[in-house]
């Protein structure tokens, strides 16, 4: 039945908040239905290792408008926050600061971060040593508790980048009790990244954690 | 837009009154340390830097004027937030206040660089004491920044303009 809004007629009103009111209770289904779930991933290491390139990168393959050029980045002294949709998931990306100093600030987002992306400089096996410092104290966390990680060894293209198995085995990672998977990675050239997100999506779904930090909200 | 690529952003430059918000403007703009006075009102000021046209507005930072802050909010690109680092006592106070500008509407979108000023005196608070003191972690959906700085040996400023450019450029035009 038509009838112009505003209708003196009674019956006709009655039947306008009626069709209102399924529709809201529709729409809101709707909604609820194809809401795209937020993943939070945190992408921690070392001051150099290129998380912020990665970044750039992974926004750069999720929607296809060139990132910044890795040159042009400036050491990250904070936070850089990354959106974009992949897998049939909103991803948010936390890219903070490597620096020794800043490195106190890591915690306060563990709570809310549903997996990690760990970055470490393949060429810089002098700092393999420090890199594995920082990750496994951030794993020792409760916090992170059952969140996958991601090890990107970064910066294959460089030819005296030490391949993902010496990365896995100085960082001492075959100890770690988390999901875990390495990767080689180059945020110049993009390789790896797909892989490694598809990966950790997937693990996300796959793990626990993504219903505990529903429960927290 | 100016032409040529230049782009134009509008900043404000906030925080307590004493922070070194007008140094800072004016070593930005003429690479001095002039002598300033507290700031009744606001000083504003053209820099360009890194092709970019920053038009740095300096509001007087007093407890009786921040009330008008917001009066300057719309169409601001970026909050250059100062901390004296050295005036432990009122950190708290800096924290409540920055974190009313956070909650604003207005300024959602705005890029956050802090500066932790003072840094050449003695017992100042370094970046990561700063940022644990303003709580800046409780920020989850926006960019941010802090560098230390000293106003007055001209430290640390530029560093912190380099990454608002940066972040400027990433943005859509």
């Amino acid at each position: 039945m038509y009838c112009s809004a505003g209708s003196p007629h009674p019956g006709c009103f009655t039947n306008f908040k009626g069709v209102c009111g399924m529709f809201s209770l529709l729409y809101g289904l709707w909604e609820y239905v194809w809401r795209k779930e937020e993943l939070r991933i945190l992408i921690l290491g070392l001051d150099k290792a290129g998380k912020t390139s990665l970044l750039e990168k992974f926004k750069e393959l999720c929607t296809g408008s060139p990132g910044l050029e890795p040159a042009s980045i400036v050491p990250t002294v904070g936070l850089n926050v990354g959106r974009v949709e992949a897998h049939h998931a909103q991803l948010l990306f936390w890219d903070l600061g490597g620096q020794a100093g800043l490195r106190s600030i890591w915690d306060k987002y563990f709570a809310d971060s549903h997996a990690l992306i760990f970055v470490v400089d393949s060429t810089r096996p002098a700092r393999f040593e420090e890199a594995r410092g920082a990750l496994f104290r951030a794993l020792s966390s409760r916090e992170l508790y059952g969140a996958p990680v991601l090890m990107l060894a970064n910066k294959q293209d460089a030819p005296d980048a030490q391949p993902p198995a010496a990365v896995q085995q100085m960082l001492g990672l075959d100890e770690l009790k988390v999901p875990l998977r390495v990767q080689e990675a180059s945020a110049m050239t993009g390789e790896g990244l797909r892989d490694g997100l598809q990966w950790l999506v997937t693990e996300i779904r796959r793990s626990d954690r993504a219903s505990l930090l529903r429960q927290r909200l | 837009m100016a032409v040529f690529g230049e782009r134009e952003a509008r900043i404000l430059v906030l925080g307590l009154d004493n922070a070194g918000k007008t140094t800072i403007l004016y070593r930005l703009q003429v690479g001095e340390v002039v002598s300033t006075i507290p700031t009744i009102g606001f000083n504003v000021e053209t820099v360009t830097y890194k092709n970019i046209k920053f038009q740095v507005w300096d509001l007087g930072g007093q407890t009786s004027i921040r009330p008008y802050w917001r009066c300057y909010y719309p169409n601001t690109q970026a909050i250059i937030y100062v901390v004296d680092s050295s005036d432990t006592e009122r950190i708290g106070t800096s924290a409540e206040e920055f974190h009313a500008i956070m909650d604003e509407e207005e300024l959602r979108d705005a890029l956050i660089l802090v500066y932790a000023n003072k840094q050449d005196l003695p017992g100042a608070l370094d970046d990561a004491a700063v940022a644990e003191g303003l709580n800046l972690h409780s920020i989850k959906n926006r960019d941010w920044a802090i560098f230390k700085t000293s106003a007055i040996k001209g430290e640390g400023l530029f560093e912190g303009l380099d990454w608002l450019s940066n972040q400027l450029k990433t943005r859509k035009r």
